[in-house]
């Protein structure tokens, strides 16, 4: 049987070839499982997206008003974490709340899940801290650097207190990825694991027959828990998108708002 | 797996890619697969473009109409309110003007039965004023006649007290007494 | 010892980080609950901090749990 990792295994469907890329080595260009899963994660949120707002009415139906209210959700975050400049950074936190969402519910729904990949979850945890520093420059430019030099502490600290952030600030999106990465794999290996004691421990019950049919109810609470921890990924998958989409504007709000003591 | 990796990585036929690419992977690391660096590229790659697409999307298509059409929703309940706010405004002030109404038709009605009242009673005093005139009158008359009627009685009797005095006197004293002497002594008597 | 056992008994200890995070993420809802019960008209208004505060804390274990899978099958 397939073991609990296989699952995140990155299959080329259609290969085109090689190339080599100075940081990561020999590059496989190719159509994978990956690909195939985050093109419907895209298409879904599209699909969804368009039909939300297709002839998007002031009552709305029943699509439109599932995408209100999410809509609203990501409009409030921004607009209560950021303030009033909320608005202009709206679209950037809704596209990464709907990508991660996206990309996790379909894990639930697929057999590969693109948000346990590092990969991914790099680039997103990269796009969200490239945005910030970005951000941070062009709003403030040299004084961005204001944000490692802590004015609330004695002067003497501030070089080591200033480091400390300067080191946190580096680690965010290390963290903002390993976070997503580790809820997604850790969550989908126990499914695996609950899930092949179910089959395992059943099949061993009725092949061996006997004294081994005390391994049935072990089997049925794999089973159930295999149910309740379904149901507790479904709530992950969206906490996390949640969590990443909050720790973003966070981040934004930092430089942002810079210096207001906001 | 489910083909067996096969280690001839000399022959790059397109058919053999899918094995070779399995054998490197094999080789790199026996462990997770995230860490097999060879699919990173393309997944980041396809990932940026996919990002950048979704956010051009959502912030000039998406979230304008969303954005629209609840602007659009708060107007039409902001309106909304301010009619009904209006409407209830004038609705108090028509009650209002009701309730005056009401009330000075009352105060109306009011004076209309004080006024009847007392026409009814003036009516009434007249009435019994002219009545009670009558009655006096009448007494009056009554009184009269009865006056009269003793005066005259009161003349008979000193008439009769003075012929009675003047046959009394003549006999006391056999000489008649004048009228006018008895008249005096009957009027010192009475 | 070889080389396979010691991964295996690494991979164990690593779990023993997610105690931290248990004791954490119990500790954040428990805190929750108290406050939102002595003034549940503010609760709802905190229910993302609680979820920010629930997924930081869980991050660390995550990390713990992270570490142990590279440690089996790294």
């Amino acid at each position: 049987m397939a073991g609990p990792i296989e699952q995140f295994e990155v299959k080329p469907l259609v290969e085109f070839g090689t190339v080599n890329v100075p940081v990561l080595g020999e590059q496989v260009i190719a159509i994978t499982n990956s690909h195939v899963a985050m093109t419907i994660a895209f298409v879904g949120v599209v699909g969804f997206l368009s039909l939300a707002t297709s002839g998007a009415k002031v009552v709305p139906g029943r699509m439109q008003a599932a995408g209100e209210s999410l809509f609203g959700m990501v409009d409030n975050l921004a607009n209560s974490i950021i303030g009033h400049e909320g608005r202009k950074y709206f679209p950037f936190a809704f596209t990464m709340f709907l990508m991660v969402l996206s990309m996790n519910l379909l894990g639930m729904f697929l057999t590969f899940t693109a948000t346990s990949q590092l990969a991914v979850t790099v680039t997103l945890g990269l796009i969200a801290f490239l945005t910030v520093v970005v951000v941070g420059l062009v709003k403030n430019g040299v004084g961005f650097l204001k944000l490692f030099w802590p004015a609330g502490a004695p002067l003497l600290l501030r070089p080591f207190v200033g480091l400390i952030e300067l080191v946190s600030f580096l680690l965010r999106p290390i963290t903002l990825a390993l976070r997503l990465f580790g809820n997604m794999l850790g969550g989908h290996v126990a499914l695996k694991i609950f899930a092949q004691f179910v089959v395992q421990l059943g099949a061993a019950a009725i092949v061996t027959g006997g004294l081994a049919y005390a391994l049935i109810p072990v089997a049925a609470l794999s089973l159930g828990m295999t149910v309740a921890m379904t149901a507790l990924e479904f709530l992950v998958a969206f906490l996390q998108a949640f969590v990443f989409t909050v720790l973003t504007c966070i981040y934004l709000n930092d430089v942002v708002n810079l210096g207001d003591g906001h | 797996m489910a083909s067996t990796p096969t280690l001839d990585v000399q022959t790059p036929a397109p058919g053999d890619l899918h094995a070779e690419t399995q054998a490197t992977a094999e080789h790199a690391s026996g462990g997770l697969p995230q860490f097999e660096f060879q699919h990173w590229a393309g997944q980041i790659g396809y990932l940026l473009i996919l990002f950048v697409l979704l956010y051009v999307l959502v912030a000039k298509v998406f979230a304008p109409r969303l954005r629209k059409v609840m602007d659009e929703r708060a107007d039409t309940i902001d309106t909304a309110i301010a009619a009904a706010r209006s409407v209830q405004t004038e609705a108090a002030a028509q009650a209002e003007a009701a309730r005056a109404e009401v009330e000075k038709a009352r105060a109306d009605a009011r004076a209309t039965a004080v006024a009847a009242k007392q026409r009814v009673t003036e009516e009434f005093n007249a009435r019994l004023a002219a009545d009670e005139a009558v009655v006096n009158a009448r007494i009056a008359e009554a009184e009269g006649a009865i006056a009269k009627t003793r005066d005259a009685a009161m003349t008979n009797v000193s008439t009769i007290a003075s012929a009675a005095a003047g046959a009394m006197l003549e006999r006391l004293t056999g000489k008649a007494a004048t009228d006018a002497e008895l008249a005096a002594a009957i009027k010192g008597a009475a | 010892m070889d080389a396979e056992a010691a991964k295996y008994i690494g991979a164990g200890l690593a779990t023993l980080g997610m105690i931290g995070s248990a004791l954490a993420v119990g500790n954040i809802f428990g805190n929750f609950l108290a406050g939102a019960l002595r003034n549940p008209a503010a609760a709802a208004s905190q229910v993302g901090n609680l979820f920010v505060g629930a997924a930081l804390a869980e991050a660390l274990g995550i990390l713990a749990f992270v570490l142990g899978v590279l440690m089996i099958f790294g």
